[in-house]
């Protein structure tokens, strides 16, 4: 029955791509962030039914064959994922664990490919806001699951149990927090600047309750990045919110009332952030992140996939316990080996070098400075012909959201290996939309990419 | 049963964006709204002649 559900749904916007290639782009998008063969355990399970390869194919081929290429720009962010594709590639086939780098391989060249594709898909305004909304329901699907399951009391670190069996990918706690945060900027600029779903006490309702529940997974699952993931979103938002004081004086009267709220679980759990001596999962990460640097001097072009496998090690975690008035030490010897990073910047250093982090980190960084070019850009100027003023206009809504979800995610990513994480990359993908998008309807009545302080003087002051 | 009401939320409502995608013009070229619209995508012709 669940099964047929989701054949349908896919069957359908399959069908519909005949009348609009581009659905297929976004039958691509939700099939690579729900996973829905996870979902079902019938036909759509079946390995054989390559649900994922039809709609990479469909929507590959839709645009090539059907769509219309007029406004599709190559930007240098989307030859440097194609630089980084080349450079995973050559270091799976020199890797340490070939057969382990094949497998990740299997499915981080797809996310790649898909990231340096789907802007040459997002021409126009329409396409931008549908690709954001798939993006949002698709997360929104294992988020407002999570957040339902949370208040019926399902929660609990690996254990809040999200559409499916296994705790991987975008399932696994650590991951699904960080992403469900991350979209929600994504939400609240549907809400606004919708055109599909227009602004509406319906939509403010449903968007409402879909924050709602991202904030709970972090709860639900008990993942400590998740928590540093929402308080960067709240510092974030104080830069774009119109009233500063009455956001600060809401958040703090929220949080303060949620907090008899949370499960003892989670606040325990949370309390390890700070002490994190007598906690073998952060002693863990630590001496793994040792090891990484010692390996990437033995191995400056990295590893390969999976190049983690080779680490070892032996630490000590501390223990404090108090028995009555008096307080014991206690000291653990640990071994452990092949320990995962535990950290993007990490996972990348051991397997892709410093090359490879190198231009990973370029690429973020130059995405977070291009959303800010655009903030700058629109924030002080004044509406056009059928255009919002300023911060009202989509365009530094948009920016600004994509850059608080991106920024959302690399801290996020610090401590969580999801370095090439699909949902990464269609950020990515559609910053880049947007930057060229931007680039060229603007170009010929301004220069755009004018720094403040050159020769758009009223730019120069910083924003409010 | 939370399952089965998230997907039949999450994906009813992906299916009506991928409808009404369908008989929007401008997903495919943004000029197309201002070109006078298609016999068939005419709601009120009435209102289209003047």
């Amino acid at each position: 029955m669940l099964d047929l559900g989701l054949l349908a749904f896919i069957g359908f916007m399959l069908v519909a791509g005949f009348k609009r290639p581009f659905l297929w782009v976004l039958t691509y998008i939700y099939i690579d962030l729900v996973i829905p063969q996870k979902i079902g355990w019938g036909i759509i399970a079946s390995p054989s039914l390559k649900l994922s390869l039809v709609a990479f194919v469909a929507a590959f081929a839709g645009w090539l064959l059907l769509d219309s290429k007029a406004g599709a720009r190559f930007t240098a962010r989307q030859g440097m994922i194609v630089a980084l594709l080349a450079w995973c590639g050559m270091t799976t086939i020199s890797a340490l664990y070939p057969v382990e780098a094949a497998e990740k391989w299997a499915w981080v060249w797809k996310a790649l490919v898909f990231a340096a594709f789907l802007p040459l898909t997002l021409r126009t305004r329409l396409r931008i806001e549908a690709a954001v909304l798939f993006i949002v329901l698709a997360i929104g699907t294992i988020a407002i699951n999570g957040g339902i399951k949370t208040v019926g009391g399902g929660g609990g670190y690996g254990t809040l149990h999200l559409l499916v069996d296994d705790n991987s990918g975008i399932y696994e706690g650590s991951i699904i927090s960080t992403a469900a945060i991350a979209i929600i900027p994504l939400a609240l600029w549907l809400a606004r600047h919708g055109t599909i779903f227009k602004p509406d006490w319906r939509v403010w309702s449903f968007t409402a309750a879909l924050i709602f529940a991202c904030l709970l997974i972090p709860v639900g699952t008990s993942a400590r990045t998740g928590l540093v993931a929402a308080a960067v979103l709240g510092v974030l938002l104080l830069r774009s919110v119109k009233y500063r004081f009455v956001y600060m004086g809401v958040a703090s009267v929220l949080m303060m009332a949620a907090i008899p709220f949370l499960p003892a679980s989670f606040t325990e759990r949370m309390g390890t952030i700070t002490a994190h001596e007598g906690d073998q999962s952060a002693s863990t990460r630590v001496a793994v992140w040792k090891w990484t640097i010692d390996f990437a001097r033995d191995h400056p072009l990295g590893g390969g996939f999976d190049a983690y496998r080779a680490n070892s090690f032996t630490y000590q975690t501390r223990a404090v316990t108090n028995e009555g008035n008096s307080q014991s030490v206690e000291y653990q010897t640990v071994t452990e080996s092949g320990r995962a990073y535990h950290s993007s910047y990490f996972e990348l250093l051991g397997e892709q070098g410093y090359f490879g982090l190198g231009l990973w980190l370029v690429l973020q960084l130059l995405g977070l400075w291009h959303m800010e070019r655009l903030r700058w850009r629109y924030g002080k100027r004044a509406g056009r012909e059928g255009q919002n003023p300023g911060r009202a206009s989509w365009q530094w809504g948009l920016a600004s959201a994509l850059q608080q979800a991106h920024l959302v995610y690399l801290v996020g990513a610090a401590f969580v290996g999801i370095a090439y994480q699909p949902f990464l990359f269609m950020l990515v993908g559609l910053q880049c939309a947007l930057w060229s998008y931007v680039k060229r309807t603007e170009a010929p009545q301004a220069k755009v990419w004018a720094r403040p302080g050159g020769n758009r003087p009223e730019l120069a002051q910083p924003a409010e | 049963m939370i399952d089965i009401f998230t997907l039949a939320l999450t994906h009813g409502l992906m299916a009506l964006a991928a409808l009404l995608l369908l008989g929007r013009a401008d997903l495919d070229d943004e000029e197309a709204g201002e070109r006078p619209p298609r016999p068939w995508q005419r709601r009120t012709p009435a209102s289209d002649e003047d």
